[in-house]
């Protein structure tokens, strides 16, 4: 029965509700008098300044504490990753195919190509030195312009026929593809004790009948990454600083069927072995190529 | 024998009177009183029909019409066949328990789920390869939902199961005739028309029409709530209104009776059914939950809108955008709130049910503690159901006799000579007997074989002079007249126990009036004197005093017959009366009455303390009613009815001042004319009051009258008449001892001690769970804030996610359950059974302080400390909190592997969602860190922690340590599973919130400081939850 006498008609509901957003009898609004309200929003402004004073206290205190130069850990980053150009994303993972017939097919490949390499121009590498060391380039003061250190150039021709100077098709009209692969920056990452890393690129499995392994033609000769481009101090030490590369081109990939083809890095602390990153150290990926 | 119509010897109280009204004539105007409260049809309909079907006709026709009637023979009983036939027609002689659908308290867990469904059907059609963490999530709150439900039905179960326990220790059996031959069947399978003989002492198996009877007397105080034994013969048409089903009769004599209804179709079975057709209300428990549950749901939906509104604006997709929606209603949702409210509640149940309080329902925990009002039914629950001899009047004197429920300590004189008359008297014209083989028994738990006035003289005597029955068999019994309602007196005629004298004895007790009419002389003193109008006087007095004291009074005298005319050879014959009943010898009077239980006073003292009104409400007569009432003092000491006024002052009852009286006394007589109106007029002007001579609807009508006052109404009662109104109350007490089967079914919660005082304990219990389930409503939802925050920053600025869904899980459901039940084990802060009780519309559970407090105070500051910890990781592993800021969409392409951070460093989508993963860990650490510090802030609402004491809950201290141990376990120990989510993280992390955790709680101390400095300031009222 008391239930009952608690249902309430819509208008009543509307009333009240008009009551509780304007009440004339106490000058209220929402429950609260206009000074009430002021005093509410004054309050909760000043404890919201003081909170994100704190914040911002927290955060200006970690920037503080957080070296420039140097990340305080690296824990994600044992290995590098490893990137492949032209990269062109399927459904899983990457996945190129094209028809050396239609040259419509591969010029968003080879576009993709030309502007990467173009961070590789002599211009863009000006302010880098040449290094021939193939030693490891310790920097340990800063001696560059305006306290930094010096990077190593390395310039699209160092691909030759892969740079695209050659052959603006990268070889993609004949059936012989450039990629390009690309090791992750790490900051003060040395990839080897003595030798220099090495691209290795193979079919996963060899899907074909004849069983004939993968022809590959490496430019820079051997396909490894020069040591004197590594250690990597970090953006801040060397501005400059771009990704040594390593091109590939394949040159007996089967037609009008998909392969897989991985890049490993072979260094002694690279590793690719990861079960749950497909980029670490390696990068697969499937390729097709019609006719 | 069975010709005379015994009748009890009440002078005050006639109770048989009392039921046949309440039971019967009155139906006709209970029904137009119903009327006027305007019940809802349906419930007329009932009533009427109740009523209709209490007119019995049956007792009216003669034992052919009946055969005639029933098809049997009251011989030779019905034939087997006829007895299946009907037992299958008209089913089984037992009482449909009441469908309980157990309530679980709905939470918005199942919405959740389903709505986490739709968000992964709209991923899915968006995207085939999306993730599958909504469903998880979705599947995660159903099985939250399903398990609590199943707990919460443990629960219940388990308490059924020791309600059944009671009543189905002894499967009750009936003696019947069938195919002439006596069978003893189960009471279950009777059907009507079988012939049924009742011994003494059984439980009558159904509603009979008796044939025949010994001298058998019926208790249907079970059912009138009287203990007044009710004589049933079926000579008196009223008293005929045959027994019903399960009362236990006097084991006086036996009886043999036509069963003429069975099962539901009983008198009980009908007022059963009454109190199933009461609607039960929503627990108060149950609307705070829902209150509680709309304020989440309104944060959650008008945060959801919101956002929806600005990711919109922000150009995300509309499919996006409902994903948002979806999520953050669905990050609202407190999961581990209702399994963690299920547990608080059950613990305390467990706690109580240690103290004889079985709670049958979860919910009825905490309504006990919002009660306002105890209506509270008078036999067996305020007193001991068991007539007490409470004062003698001998020699001109009251004296007192100990009514306390072990009798020890009888203090009255005994030395005088009256004393040893008067003792004989008691001892010998009593023809209750223990039952053998009771020796061990202490005297008061003795089974007595009488009824109730017998019983008491018995026990008196035993107590104080020893063994009766050695005595009564020294004074061998040569005549005796059995009590009768014409006579309104008993007599015996003995021999002496003293071999000199060898002249009859002759005792009578009786009626006062009728006693003293018989008599010429009075003993005072030893001496007999002849008795004048001064003596004459100083009897009605003390009749009176005691009269008016509610108490039972009865009259003895004796006479030593002459052993010249009376020799030992002499024949009494009692039908022809050839001995003197006249000029006898008067002794004293001694009342009886059914004494309070020695609790109850102080309990009652407390409840008013307590702030709760207590209401008696019972069928009992309205002088015994009132003055039980003062004698437990729920009518004060210092408090008069206008009656009262009005015979102090000495006029007229009209002119008397209403506002002058604090304490009102109504009948059912009364109560039936008053509009509803004036009732609730009733209610509000007197703060004690007591009803009298109510029936089962009056009952009901009282609680109504009471809930209309927003008051929570407990009602407390044992038997069958009580049980509409202990279902229609917010929550029904029943006595566990006393209490009939029907009673139980319909309370929500059983002393099992029958003890009062046992709802002083509940209703302690009761506050301390509500106090306490705020404060573990508050910890809970403060956290809701932190772990919602992080997906609106997600959304605005595009950082990458700080925390997932199954880890946000693993908060709800891991590190928080144990603290948050923990608090159920704080103690009061203050003395809680000194303050009002909670006001049902007023003292919300969650109310808007608690709910801003948590949300946007604490909360707020949680969800800051935790994003500090967020950013440290993310800061030092490489990417600065600059670097963070829109690159949400960068961050989760699965197609850059190369994606370069603050240093220059290039990441892969693993390490990224590594690092990701580690965010959340950190995040986790985070809120867990500064919900320890939320925990110890959340003991206490007032005082400090240090008055509250840090270390006395130790509870506490094992929630905070479950919390680090599973937080450690999931970060180092299933760090490697990355289904979860977590990785492990650098020790320092762990500590990074540890200023935080201290600003919070340094910040609570100085709100509480501040609420008790300036109590009722603007603060108080702001920040007081």
């Amino acid at each position: 029965m008391a239930a009952l006498q608690e249902k309430k008609s819509c208008s009543q509901r509307m009333e009240e509700f008009r009551h509780y957003c304007w009440n004339p009898d106490t000058g209220q609004m929402l429950g609260r008098t206009l000074s009430r309200w002021a005093w509410i929003s004054l309050y909760y402004v000043a404890f919201y300044a003081v909170m994100t004073g704190l914040f911002a206290l927290c955060i200006y205190v970690l920037m503080r504490t957080v070296d420039p130069y140097t990340p305080d850990y690296q824990d994600q980053l044992k290995s590098p990753g490893v990137t492949l150009r032209p990269d062109v994303y399927g459904d899983k993972g990457l996945d190129i195919s094209y028809n050396v017939s239609n040259n419509r097919t591969w010029t968003d490949l080879t576009l993709t190509l030309h502007n990467f390499l173009a961070g590789y121009s002599p211009a863009s590498q000006e302010d880098n030195i040449n290094c021939t060391s193939h030693k490891y380039f310790f920097q340990e003061s800063f001696r560059a312009p305006n306290h930094t250190k010096f990077s190593c150039k390395f310039t699209a021709d160092m691909l030759q026929n892969c740079s695209g100077l050659v052959d603006p098709s990268f070889g993609f009209a004949e059936g012989k593809p450039c990629f390009i692969i690309k090791m992750n920056r790490i900051v003060r990452f040395l990839p080897s004790n003595s030798t220099a890393p090495r691209v290795d690129c193979a079919f996963l499995d060899q899907p074909h009948g004849d069983g004939r392994p993968l022809q590959v033609e490496y430019y820079p000769p051997n396909g490894t990454f020069s040591l004197h481009y590594f250690p990597y101090y970090g953006k801040k030490a060397q501005p400059h600083y771009s990704n040594p590369l390593v091109a590939a081109k394949f040159l007996n990939v089967p037609r009008n069927m998909q392969v897989v083809i991985v890049c490993k890095i072979l260094a002694d602390h690279v590793t690719f072995d990861n079960p749950h990153d497909p980029y670490e150290g390696k990068v697969e990926f499937k390729l097709k190529i019609q006719k | 024998m069975r010709l005379k119509t015994p009748e009890i010897y009440s002078v005050e109280l006639s109770g048989t009177e009392d039921v046949g009204k309440t039971d019967t004539g009155d139906g006709k105007e209970k029904y137009r009183g119903l009327k006027d409260k305007r019940l809802e049809l349906k419930k007329n309909h009932q009533k009427e029909e109740l009523k209709k079907e209490v007119d019995l006709e049956d007792h009216k026709l003669s034992i052919k019409e009946l055969e005639r009637k029933y098809g049997t023979n009251i011989v030779t009983g019905l034939s087997s066949t006829q007895a299946a036939e009907l037992l299958a027609r008209n089913g089984p002689n037992a009482l449909t328990p009441p469908k309980e659908t157990p309530e679980i308290v709905k939470f918005p867990q199942a919405d959740g789920a389903i709505l986490c469904w739709i968000a992964y059907g709209i991923q899915y059609f968006n995207d085939k390869s999306s993730s599958l963490d909504s469903v998880y999530l979705g599947c995660v709150l159903a099985l939250v939902v399903i398990l609590t439900g199943i707990f919460a039905y443990y629960q219940e179960a388990k308490s059924t199961n020791i309600m059944a326990s009671f009543s189905k220790m002894i499967p009750q059996q009936a003696l019947v005739i069938r195919d002439s031959e006596k069978k003893t069947v189960p009471a279950e399978q009777l059907v009507v028309g079988d012939i049924v003989e009742i011994k003494g002492g059984d439980k009558i198996p159904a509603d009979i029409r008796l044939l025949s009877t010994q001298g058998c007397k019926v208790d249907n105080s079970s059912l009138t709530g009287n203990l007044t034994p009710s004589l049933r013969t079926h000579d008196n048409p009223l008293e005929a209104e045959n027994p019903w089903n399960k009362m236990s009769t006097s084991p006086v004599g036996t009886a043999t009776g036509m069963v003429i209804n069975t099962g539901d179709r009983t008198i009980i079975g009908q007022i059963a059914s009454l109190a199933s057709g009461v609607g039960h209300e929503k627990t108060p428990i149950a609307i705070e939950i829902e209150h509680f549950v709309h304020i989440v749901a309104g944060v959650a939906v008008s945060i959801g809108i919101l956002f929806f509104i600005i990711a919109v604006s922000m150009k995300y997709y509309v499919l996006d955008s409902i994903i948002f929606l979806i999520g953050i209603i669905v990050a609202n949702v407190p999961e581990g709130l209702l399994a963690t409210v299920t547990v608080t509640l059950s613990l305390t149940a467990k706690r109580m049910a240690k103290k004889n309080c079985l709670v049958k329902n979860l919910e009825a925990v905490e309504t006990l503690g919002s009660t306002s009002i105890i209506c509270s039914d008078k036999t067996g629950t305020l007193t001991q159901n068991r007539m007490t001899v409470a004062h003698l009047w001998f020699d001109n004197q009251i004296f007192v006799a100990d009514t306390s429920e072990d009798h020890s300590n009888q203090v009255f004189d005994q030395s005088s000579g009256t004393w040893a008359s008067l003792s004989k008297i008691i001892t010998l014209c009593n023809r209750a007997e223990f039952r053998p083989g009771q020796e061990s028994v202490p005297i008061m738990k003795k089974v007595v074989v009488g009824d109730a006035s017998e019983t008491a003289l018995l026990k008196f005597s035993e107590v104080i002079l020893g063994d009766v029955m050695e005595i009564r068999k020294r004074n061998r019994k040569v005549a005796e007249i059995p009590f009768n309602s014409t006579n309104k007196f008993q007599l015996s005629i003995h021999e002496t126990d003293d071999p000199s004298d060898k002249r009859f004895l002759m005792v009578m007790k009786g009626a006062p009036e009728r006693v003293l009419e018989k008599c010429s002389t009075i003993m005072v003193n030893g001496q007999e004197q002849p008795l004048d109008d001064s003596t004459a006087e100083a009897f009605h007095t003390a009749y009176m005093e005691l009269g008016g004291l509610g108490e039972r009074v009865l009259g003895f005298c004796h006479l030593y017959l002459p052993a010249d005319k009376f020799p030992e050879t002499y024949s009494f014959d009692v039908d022809t009366v050839n001995f003197p009943t006249s000029n006898l010898c008067f002794v004293g009077l001694l009342s009886m009455i059914d004494p309070p239980r020695s609790t109850v006073p102080d309990a009652v003292t407390k409840c008013r303390s307590a702030g709760i009104k207590v209401i008696m409400v019972t069928g009992d007569h309205p002088i015994t009613a009132k003055a039980i009432a003062k004698s437990v003092g729920i009518i004060s000491a210092n408090s008069e009815t206008v009656e009262d006024i009005a015979k102090r002052l000495n006029i007229p009852v009209e002119q008397v001042s209403k506002r002058d009286a604090k304490a009102a006394v109504v009948t059912g007589m009364e109560l039936k004319d008053m509009s509803p109106e004036q009732l609730d007029e009733l209610l509000t002007d007197y703060s004690e009051i007591v009803f009298a001579r109510t029936s089962p609807q009056q009952k009901l009508i009282i609680v109504e009258g009471c809930q209309r006052q927003d008051a929570v109404v407990a009602v407390t009662g044992d038997g069958v008449n009580d049980s509409p109104a202990l279902k229609k109350a917010d929550i029904g007490i029943a006595m566990g001892i006393a209490g009939s089967d029907a009673a139980k079914n319909a309370a929500d919660m059983v002393l099992l001690d029958d003890n009062f005082a046992s709802i002083v304990t509940g209703v302690e219990e009761g506050r301390l769970i509500f106090d306490n389930l705020k404060k573990t409503i508050a910890y809970t939802l403060t956290k809701n804030i932190a772990e919602l925050c992080p997906f609106l920053i997600y959304i605005i600025a595009g950082l990458p996610l700080p925390i997932g869904t199954i880890t946000i899980l693993f908060i709800d459901l891991g590190t928080d359950i144990i603290p948050s039940i923990a608090l159920a084990y704080e103690k009061a802060e203050s003395d809680i059974m000194n303050r009002k009780p909670r006001h049902k519309k007023k003292d919300r559970l969650v109310n808007a302080p608690l709910a801003i407090y948590s949300y946007l105070h604490i909360g707020l500051m949680q969800a800051l400390g935790a994003f500090v910890v967020y950013f440290t990781v993310y800061a030092q592993e490489g990417f600065r909190p600059s670097a963070l800021i829109n690159l949400r969409v960068e961050w989760e392409k699965d197609s850059v592997n190369d994606l370069e951070d603050s240093y220059g460093q290039e990441w892969t989508q693993y390490q990224r969602k590594y690092l990701e993963w580690t965010g959340y860990t950190a995040f986790f650490v985070g809120i867990m860190i500064q919900q320890i510090a939320d925990l110890i802030i959340r003991k206490t609402r007032r005082n400090s922690i240090f008055q509250q004491g840090l270390f006395r809950n130790k509870v506490i201290w094992v929630g905070i340590a479950s919390q680090i141990i599973i937080a450690l376990i999931l970060s180092y120990g299933l760090g490697s599973v990355s289904a979860l989510n977590f990785t492990m993280l650098r020790p320092q992390y762990w500590f990074v919130a540890v200023p935080h955790a201290i600003l919070i709680w340094v910040y609570d101390e100085v709100r509480k400081l501040f609420i008790r400095l300036y109590p009722g300031s603007w603060w108080d009222k702001n920040m007081y939850y």
